[in-house]
């Protein structure tokens, strides 16, 4: 490979990403210095692109940043816009934060879970409040400097979640994070930092919503969760930026799970004009062991570029990767999967699958699963099916009396379902399908259309 | 009229004409039989008679109750009280059996169906087709072997309640115990429901246990000979060679 000659600024690569594997900026720094690092970073980065070979481009280059603002909101009922009312389910919980624009709008806490040491307020009050613990968790992982988004994030974030479960606690109801986006010309960068003390078990649930505008919007976030020895957690993510706006979506997520913890993590990518995610789940001392599961559905002129690790740092650890997408419209999603398991870190078993489901004879799903391993004895393997709907289930469902529609529904459904019921939680499922149905529903002309086409 | 009249029908797939002017008629408490050797058009009328995308009629027609369904779609002839028991059913991943028989219920129904009418009635066909409870929360026909698949297949029958069923070679592929359930599930709806059957089968063993009214022998795209169970008797002395001999020469 090293005596071809690659023309300087067109090379590109089979895989785009790279794990974030290793320190973050944090590491005990001020945040005032770390803010002013990210932005100087922010300011002399261009906005990004990101090109792979095989004809793959993520640009947010008609992204008018300069237009765009943080807006700042009074706390209160009368702030929460009304899609998080229309779209999170009416259950018991643990805690709910909102997030509005650039600012945090509501906080609630179970009086209960708040005399027993949780501890759920926005970021900023965490850094006042909370300095030792703020400071030694925060940005522990991530860094602020490989794009411009990712800088403006750590230079610019305001409001933000903090959570924090004492050791030794389990709490059945989840904590809800509620990121929203009200109005065109927003600029939000939010920012999650989650630790789960030993032996804590709890449920996490962030929801990711926009009322619906048109125009620019961003959403910029920077979210990180530490899970200590033996502590569990089951964190989902619904991320749905209503069909029609033209928001986009840069995103940095790292899960650290830590001795004999245990992680499943579950976002599910519903819509944005242009979604960006690193995601990375990373097993970080022996014993831990993760589930990472995932759905995506992509509609319309959406863009999608999911970049998914998982990440081993040392053994014995246990990972199991598992991603169902579907793709209609004029949409394009891809999805980057990596193992990556490191030096040392024997006796690691892994397994990555990714499975897609192309809807409209316009979209294109691109599926790169990579496995990079530095171990010997440890075993890696991916695999994955591109499918596409079969017109021998349909006719089969039609010949019990579902019409077409219907038919193609429970496909879709189906598709995804080994998925959505592992979040093991009814409303949240409940919230999960109804989206889907709400895509598939929209998406029926090209539905048609692919049928036709073949 | 019969419930069902088939006339004239051709059809073909992709530029090759399979059937080639099949008349049959088929009445509601009529049990009938389709025998002929592999390739001689009897899963092309079956599905024809549902209406899968794939088959194109170019002449003549299928009459319902009727109504002309030649151009119906598939769920309109189900809804309409027409089943097909497929030779090969697909699986439906992440739908349980249970889930599926409460939507295609529910597709022929103003009202959704209770929950307790539901499960009296899964209960009743369960019993008749001697499976395991748990069978009604696997997903469709998933993972199935090839006598449970079969078997899916009854059990749809006997919840969906069709007017008039046709079996696509049920009984290939299974055992004699399958068998014989398959067929004793498909003698009581007969002999319960009154309802009608057009059993399509390439060997002569489940008529052993169903016994049809009206015989008929498929060649080459068209229904060359008819009668009552004697022609089956016949098939087992003479084969199908015979039978060619006799009315396929020309062809």
């Amino acid at each position: 490979m090293s005596d071809i000659a690659v023309k300087p600024g067109r090379h590109r690569e089979a895989t785009l990403y790279h794990a974030l594997h290793g320190a973050g900026a944090g590491d005990g720094r001020p945040l005032a210095q770390l803010r002013e690092a990210a932005l100087a970073a922010y300011e002399s980065l261009p906005l990004p692109v990101w090109r792979r070979s095989g004809f793959w481009t993520t640009s947010l280059q008609s992204l008018d940043l300069d237009a765009l603002e943080v807006r700042h909101h009074s706390p209160g009922p009368q702030a929460i816009p009304a899609v998080v009312g229309e779209t999170l389910p009416d259950r018991e919980r643990a805690g709910r934060i909102v997030q509005l624009d650039g600012s945090v709008v509501h906080v609630e806490l179970s009086p209960e879970l708040a005399e027993r040491g949780v501890i759920l307020c926005s970021l900023e009050d965490a850094a006042r409040e909370h300095p030792e613990l703020f400071t030694r968790w925060y940005s522990k992982r991530l860094v602020y400097e490989r794009h411009k988004l990712e800088a403006a994030n750590a230079a610019f974030w305001s409001g933000g979640v903090f959570l924090h479960v004492p050791a030794g606690l389990a709490i059945a109801e989840p904590f809800e994070i509620v990121y929203t986006i009200g109005e065109a010309g927003t600029a939000q960068y939010g920012r999650t930092l989650i630790v789960g003390e030993p032996a804590a078990d709890f449920r996490v649930h962030e929801y990711d919503l926009a009322e619906n505008f048109a125009g620019q919007a961003l959403h910029a976030n920077a979210f990180e969760l530490y899970l200590q020895d033996g502590a569990r957690c089951r964190l989902a993510q619904v991320q749905d930026w209503s069909a029609g706006t033209e928001i986009f979506d840069a995103s940095t997520r790292f899960v650290g799970v830590g001795r004999d913890a245990h992680c499943h993590w579950l976002p599910a990518l519903l819509g944005g004009h242009l979604v960006h995610q690193h995601l990375e789940l990373a097993v970080s001392e022996p014993g831990g062991d993760m589930a990472f599961r995932g759905i995506f559905f992509a509609e319309a002129q959406e863009l999608l570029d999911v970049f998914a690790v998982d990440l081993h740092e040392t053994g014995p650890s246990g990972g199991d990767v598992h991603w169902r997408g579907a793709a209609t419209g004029q949409s394009r999603a891809s999805f980057e999967g990596l193992i990556q398991i490191d030096p040392g870190a024997q006796q690691t078993h892994t397994y990555l699958q990714i499975h897609s489901l192309m809807l409209s004879p316009k979209a294109r799903i691109d599926a790169i699963p990579s496995v990079l391993v530095s171990a010997d004895d440890v075993s890696a393997s991916h695999g994955g099916t591109v499918g596409e709907l079969d017109e021998d289930v349909i006719f089969y469902m039609q010949s019990r009396g579902l019409d077409r529609a219907s038919a193609v529904r429970v496909i879709v459904e189906g598709f995804f379902e080994p998925l959505v019921s592992q979040l093991q939680d009814e409303p949240l499922e409940e919230v999960v399908r109804a989206k889907l149905a709400a895509k598939l529903a929209r998406a029926g002309d090209f539905i048609e259309e692919y049928a036709k086409s073949r | 009229m019969a419930d069902l009249e088939i006339r004239n029908l051709h059809v073909r797939i992709e530029e090759r004409e399979i059937l080639r002017g099949v008349d049959l008629t088929i009445d509601r408490g009529e049990v009938h039989a389709l025998m002929g050797p592999n390739g001689s058009g009897k899963s092309t009328l079956a599905n024809t008679l549902l209406g899968h995308p794939s088959y194109e009629v170019t002449e003549g027609s299928i009459v319902f109750k009727g109504e002309d369904i030649t151009e119906a779609e598939a769920h309109e002839r189900a809804k309409a009280g027409l089943f097909l028991a497929f030779q090969y059913p697909v699986a439906i991943p992440g739908v349980s059996v249970a889930n599926f028989l409460r939507m295609a219920i529910n597709a022929k129904r103003e009202d959704p169906i209770q929950v307790k009418e539901f499960r009296e009635q899964l209960r009743h066909a369960i019993e008749l087709l001697d499976v395991d409870r748990s069978f009604t929360s696997r997903h469709l026909n998933d993972g199935f072997s090839g006598g449970e698949k079969k078997r899916a297949e009854i059990l749809q029958m006997a919840m969906l309640k069709p007017d008039i069923a046709i079996l696509d070679e049920t009984d290939s592929g299974l055992d004699i115990d399958a068998l014989r359930t398959v067929a004793e599930g498909v003698d009581k709806l007969h002999s319960e429901q009154g309802l009608g059957a057009l059993i399509i089968t390439h060997y002569q063993r489940i008529l052993h246990y169903i016994k049809p009214q009206f015989v008929h022998i498929m060649l080459d795209g068209r229904i060359v000979l008819e009668g009552g169970v004697e022609l089956v008797e016949r098939l087992e002395r003479e084969g199908y060679d015979e039978i060619r001999r006799e009315f396929g020469a020309h062809v």
